[in-house]
């Protein structure tokens, strides 16, 4: 199934035409001082502004819809809910203190800044998930739901693929180690959250719960761009370290993101089976979809077979229901071409 | 008779796609620039016979910063001629896949002679290579009907 056999190719190197000014996103030379208008990476400051602009706080979203809603759940879907919501708040528990240790170790200014603004979308994630639980239930459930994550053993078992690699680079910070920290990250934000965005958009998808979604939406769009940024990261790791791009490491991406690809079906199995219209061979094939996306992002080759995405809902909400505003540029100058499709006589590929 | 493709990337995704295309429409016999987006400058748009725009797309679906001044070439030349394709790479769990291609489209429909579109997700595929065939067979094929 898996093309174990394929020769591994190595990560592509990054556009050639970048300045070099750079003296190294790590083990470099650098003042501290952060011009963003002076940096190695100018794409950087783009990606540090997008990130901004994704600026939301949960308080922003009104239960009131949720509340009169979860009385109607099934008593299977509320424990789900229950269990998956404290389940996505360790994993961004887990992701606020990390986020925060790579900076010190991180020797370039302008991704250290970047690093931060991930941190405390993390820890918006964080509280939203305890603005959801406050909503439903009360403080003694929420406790005993926080503990039911902790003890379940295949939750605690994803975890410590993370948690392992997590703490060696807390241990003994190294190159080597940053960069599986870094993997392992994508597997967190890139691979983990999958079985719970389906279940919430699944329920969505009914009309239930959509406040509950419209956080979920947020957080997977800010998720997506914390595993591009980390996927460059990455990159420009081994492209600036060549002794890291190495055959043994690029196998280690490979072997530790299918690691994560298996845990998350297992996981998937066990806590959307009673879930009526979420297909779990499908969720399976999804997973692998993802996972070769994330091998792209990397610079890397599919590891699945290349399929369609099966599970489109699992996606996040348009601006229209989310209330985003248009950009200056379509704003200013009241551009107004109608939208056409290959009605209007040319083809759609 | 001449061609010329437009692009900006970050990732290195479109540039890839560009490339593709490029290799393409060369075999085809099409004289054919490949021009970064950092090296357009406007003004000479009316001087090809065929142009392919190439984006990826960043926040909520919106045309990236550097690509302002080419849509706005295309807006005030002389481009009514001018047989055209855009394509784009993206992610399609955003809510706008490829939103900047169909940025695009809208406005090359109205100001050029619009042949096709082609989104790819993230990097080219095996099974995306057809596709490039295709939107090079269309490009090129208008300019022998017209
Ligand atoms: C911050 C950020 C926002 C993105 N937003 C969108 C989006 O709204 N729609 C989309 O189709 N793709 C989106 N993407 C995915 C990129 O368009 C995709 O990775 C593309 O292949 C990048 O092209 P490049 O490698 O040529 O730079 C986003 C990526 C990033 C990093």
């Amino acid at each position: 199934m898996s093309q174990m056999d394929q020769p591994l190719s190595k990560i592509k190197l990054l556009n050639p035409t970048y300045p070099n000014k750079s003296t190294g996103i790590i083990n470099g030379e650098s003042s501290g001082l952060l011009n963003w208008n002076d940096i190695a990476y100018p794409q950087m400051y783009d990606l540090y502004q997008t990130l901004l602009a994704n600026f939301w706080k949960a308080q922003e979203i009104n239960m009131q819809d949720d509340i009169k809603q979860w009385e109607y759940l099934t008593e299977t879907e509320k424990d789900v809910f229950l269990r998956i919501n404290t389940q996505l708040a360790s994993l961004d528990s887990l992701q606020t203190p990390t986020m925060t240790e790579v900076m010190d170790y991180v020797t370039d200014s302008s991704f250290k800044a970047i690093f931060a603004v991930i941190s405390q979308q993390e820890a918006v994630h964080n509280e939203s998930y305890s603005y959801i639980l406050s909503s439903l239930v009360p403080l003694r459930e929420q406790n005993e739901r926080f503990d039911q994550a902790k003890e379940d053993p295949i939750v605690r078992k994803r975890n410590q693929l993370i948690l392992d690699r997590y703490e060696a680079f807390r241990q003994h910070p190294s190159p080597q180690r940053l960069f599986e920290l870094a993997v392992n990250s994508i597997n967190l934000e890139g691979i983990y959250f999958y079985a719970g965005f389906a279940f919430f958009y699944h329920l969505a998808r009914q009309q239930k719960m959509v406040k509950t979604s419209s956080m979920i939406s947020y957080i997977q769009r800010d998720e997506m761009q914390h595993a591009y940024f980390v996927s460059q990261f990455v990159r420009i790791l081994l492209t600036e370290n060549p002794e890291l791009n190495t055959e043994e490491n690029i196998n280690y991406v490979y072997q530790t993101v299918d690691k994560a690809v298996q845990l998350e079906k297992e996981w998937a199995d066990y806590i959307l089976k009673d879930i009526d219209g979420i297909d779990l061979e499908e969720f399976h094939g999804y997973v692998e979809y993802l996972a070769n996306k994330r091998f792209r992002q990397l610079g890397l080759d599919n590891y699945y077979p290349a399929r369609e995405n099966p599970m489109q809902w699992i996606q996040v909400f348009s601006d229209e229901m989310m209330n985003e505003t248009k950009s200056d540029f379509f704003e200013q100058k009241s551009r107004t071409y109608t939208k056409v499709s290959s009605s209007n006589g040319f083809d759609e590929l | 008779m001449k061609a010329a493709i437009i692009y900006t990337s970050v990732t290195g995704n479109t540039s890839t796609l560009a490339e593709l295309i490029h290799e393409r429409m060369e075999s085809r016999g099409m004289e054919t620039d490949l021009i970064p987006i950092h090296e357009f400058r406007p003004g000479q748009l009316s001087q090809y016979d065929i142009i392919a725009v190439g984006t990826y797309t960043w926040d909520n679906g919106e045309l990236p910063l550097e690509m302002e001044d080419l849509y706005e070439a295309f807006e005030t030349e002389d481009v009514k001629h001018v047989t055209t394709g855009v394509f784009g790479t993206g992610d399609s769990f955003f809510a706008h896949y490829c939103g900047a291609v169909d940025l695009f489209r809208d406005m090359l429909f109205a100001q050029t002679s619009l042949a096709v579109t082609l989104k790819v997700e993230l990097t080219p595929q095996q099974t995306d290579l057809d596709r490039c065939d295709k939107f090079c067979d269309r490009l090129t094929r208008e300019l022998i009907l017209v």
